[in-house]
């Protein structure tokens, strides 16, 4: 049986209002459904603008129930209708006054599997996002997808290696990493850091990011969304800098097995010497 | 026991210097039987200047990179200060320290020795009586003549490359210069480590671009030696590098050239040169080769690779738009993820080749890649020519051509035509048919004779009405439509048009020998 699975990734520039947001990634949707592609993860708070620029709490509005609220449903039943896993980056809100930065996991039949809420919330310039999300709270879940096991780590967790090592611990075979980062901010740090968490885990990354600068801010969001493989190779082409664009690629999930086959870094890590990594 | 300083002492790349162990193996110092008595693993310490210093406290007029001769004049009988001078010449960072032996010492101080080994400084003892300034002068006039050298090539590089910005020449010209210097493959490419440009020896480069994927996939980018690069940027963005590969000279110069070709390249992208991106030019030269059959498609492959283009088990599709604009042609091919190159082939066509994997059914890409061009564009008669899909990367040229062919054929009459979104060869009949024939004089004369009445006292309007009352099946409300008349007013042109050709247009093979003379001008005017 093949291991193979086409896997996508779409940047996109903010269109100015909501509605037409969602628009163009339920054309996304389409699109990399005619090309076969199997699961599709969006960039992170997919249908808004990067809205952490400034501290408004006019877009609070912006959050809605996962799995209850319109989004999910609309995504669920173009899912099921296109046979494709779906990751969507959005704005949830638990309960009035309770809202975090989630992604929600829909399977190929159009159910919905889970969420994954954003652990590491940064406060800095051009990202207030302490304003808007308090930090995560759902662990590190692995979803049993119809093409693989998929987890998720939005934008700022990705410096962090313990939680892409957990997500590693639990099974996930391609971690989708949804981000909105700025150009002069984190350049350097792009296909650095992805690339290494998928050799030290030895799994698929795939990583996203808006393109464009808003309204909102002075953010340069670069794009240059990829997929890479547990060797650290680029999967084809990095994406463009500055256009919308949906990355469409094969991702042979034998690999996993073959490198970690040769790299044996689940049987030579040693936890019982970690507890300081813990320690409050 | 030798106490390691880690990695030897580096200078600014770009000063001229000669190692410690390079000058002990100058002819004029061999003479003094030189002998290395401490910090032997450090021989490959750069010297910067030769300086002479009997002063105990010679440390603080060091500014580094130095190799001091002494003859230990001011040393001899204190072995406190034996040590400290020693400390003092690795606190200033000297290079190495050179001990006459004579007077002062007839052997090589043990102290001295220990201290030079502990710190890691290179101590050399000269066996033989020997003139320090014939060392000087020998190291120094060797210094001046490379750190010259250096200036010099600088200088070349910078005034060639310069010339050639100012002169408006290409990118092409730019990168061909540094090859000439640099005498080894030079690449330039863009963030997406698609290749832009190359230059130097043909088969060289081609060595390099078909391990492209490899290289270029490599997340942290380390090639081994001779690899270099030099960013490229301004206005704090960068766009992409250049890249000496293989680079056989030293690594200074190598790093020296490689930044020259940089500045001139961000200066000549800034300036504007060309009304086309790099990505542009390079996707352009590629297509126009592969189109031309000039170039044998197989030796265009390593270029198509490292292009960006998937090219193993592909399923190819050449097409060709009229009128597109090759921003909006890209844009449309990365929204919708198909891998493919766009170019412009000549004024107004371009050429798109998509390569798509081969369970992927072809024709349907292809027109949903048509479809959302018009939306997108708003041009909703946008037409997209089409060949039949190639399999084998060989077939691609005569792809090309085909879908060129198609793209020609109905050119000047896409609004008359019920085209579909895709236009195939199989869609143009007869036009394709003349647009081949369109060379042939006997072809030419028939179209003259037969339009005469026209093209004698030309009058593009009339030409025009019959050109879409012809294309439109002498459909008489569609005509007058498309050309914003009434009915009547369209019936007395083509009553015009009867009289001046002296043909009745009802007549099924009146109206079909000059649709087809028409056909055959417009074939040879286009």
């Amino acid at each position: 049986m093949s291991t193979v699975i086409r896997a996508a990734l779409f940047q996109t520039a903010w269109t100015g209002d909501k509605e037409s947001m969602i628009q163009v990634h339920e054309q996304a949707v389409r699109d990399a459904a005619a090309q076969g592609a199997q699961v599709l993860c969006f960039q992170e708070l997919f249908y808004g603008p990067y809205f952490c620029q400034v501290q408004d709490k006019a877009f609070y509005e912006y959050a809605e129930a996962i799995p209850d609220g319109p989004i999910v449903k609309r995504f669920q039943a173009l899912a099921k209708e296109h046979g494709i896993v779906l990751v969507l980056p959005m704005y949830e809100e638990e309960q009035p006054g309770v809202l975090y930065n989630t992604a929600a996991v829909i399977d190929a039949d159009g159910s919905y599997l889970g969420k994954y809420r954003k652990h590491h919330i940064p406060q800095v310039p051009g990202f207030w996002e302490k304003f808007y999300f308090r930090p995560g709270n759902s662990g590190w879940p692995i979803f049993d997808t119809k093409v693989g096991k998929i987890g998720v780590y939005i934008c700022y967790d990705r410096h962090f290696p313990e939680g892409w090592r957990a997500l590693g611990l639990a099974g996930a075979e391609i971690v989708f990493n949804p981000s909105a980062t700025s150009r002069g901010l984190s350049a350097y740090l792009w296909q650095l850091e992805q690339p290494a968490a998928a050799a030290a885990n030895e799994y698929f990354v795939g990583a996203i990011n808006r393109v464009g600068v808003e309204d909102l801010g002075n953010n340069d969001f670069y794009g240059t969304t990829y997929f890479v493989d547990p060797e650290a190779q680029f999967v084809g082409e990095v994406a463009s800098d500055k256009e919308p664009e949906l990355v469409v690629r094969d991702l042979d999930l034998a690999k996993l097995r073959e490198v970690r086959d040769r790299w044996q870094f689940y049987r030579d890590r040693r936890p019982d010497a970690y507890g300081p990594l813990t320690a409050p | 026991m030798t106490t390691s300083l880690g990695t030897p002492r580096t200078l600014d790349a770009l000063e001229p210097a000669l190692s410690v162990r390079q000058v002990l193996g100058l002819e004029r110092v061999l003479a003094g039987e030189p002998e290395v008595v401490a910090g032997a693993s450090q021989l490959d310490r750069l010297v910067r200047w030769v300086h002479v210093a009997e002063a105990a406290d010679v440390g603080v007029m060091l500014t580094g990179g130095e190799m001091v001769l002494t003859t230990g004049v001011l040393l001899a009988g204190d072995e406190a200060a034996q040590a400290e001078y020693i400390q003092s010449l690795h606190r200033a960072e000297a290079s190495a320290v050179v001990l006459g032996l004579g007077r002062a010492f007839p052997a090589p101080p043990d102290v001295m020795r220990r201290a030079a080994e502990r710190c890691g400084l290179p101590m050399v003892v000269l066996h033989r009586p020997f003139p320090f300034a014939e060392l000087t002068e020998e190291v120094q006039s060797r210094l001046v003549q490379r750190k010259f050298a250096a200036v010099s090539l600088s200088e070349a590089v910078r005034t060639a490359l310069t010339g050639l910005i100012t002169g408006g020449a290409p990118l092409q010209s730019l990168l061909d210069e540094v090859a000439a210097h640099s005498a080894c493959p030079v690449v330039v490419t863009n963030l997406a480590h698609r290749v832009l440009a190359t230059a130097g020896e043909r088969s060289a480069v081609d060595d390099v671009l078909r391990d492209w994927e490899r290289i270029s996939r490599q997340a942290g980018g380390s090639e081994g030696d001779g690899w270099i690069r030099a960013e490229l940027g301004g206005r704090g963005e960068r766009w992409g590098q250049i890249m000496l590969c293989g680079y056989r000279g030293d690594t200074a110069t190598g790093r020296l050239l490689a930044d020259r070709a940089a500045e001139a390249l961000v200066l000549h992208r800034m300036l504007g040169g060309s009304a086309h991106t790099w990505e542009e030019q390079s996707a352009q030269s590629l297509m126009t080769d592969l189109a031309s059959g000039v170039v044998p498609a197989r030796q265009l492959l390593p270029r198509a690779r490292a292009a960006g283009l998937p090219v193993n088990r592909r399923t190819f599709v050449p097409m060709v738009v009229r009128d597109g604009d090759t921003a909006q042609l890209d844009r449309v091919l990365r929204l919708l993820g198909l891998p493919g190159l766009v170019a412009e082939l000549a004024d107004g066509v371009t050429a798109v080749l998509l390569s798509l994997p081969r369970d992927q059914d072809a024709d349907a890409l292809a027109a949903h890649f048509a479809s959302r061009l018009r939306t997108e564009s708003g041009a909703l008669k946008a037409v997209v020519a089409a060949a039949g899909q190639r399999t084998v990367w060989d077939d691609v040229p005569a792809g090309l051509r085909e879908a060129q062919h198609v793209a020609d054929a109905v050119a000047d009459s896409s609004d008359a035509l019920e085209l579909p979104a895709v236009v195939r060869l199989k869609d143009v009949h007869l036009r394709g048919l003349i647009r081949l024939l369109r060379d042939d004089p006997q072809v030419q004369s028939f179209a003259e004779r037969e339009l005469d009445g026209l093209l004698c006292a030309a009058d593009e309007d009339l030409l025009a009405v019959l050109r879409t009352y012809l294309a439109t099946g002498r459909n008489k409300s569609r005509t007058a439509q498309l050309h914003h008349v009434s009915r009547p007013a369209l019936y007395r042109r083509l009553e015009a048009i009867e009289g001046r050709l002296g043909v009745d247009l009802d007549d099924f093979e009146q109206a079909a020998s000059v649709h087809i003379a028409l056909l055959a001008h417009d074939a040879q005017q286009g």
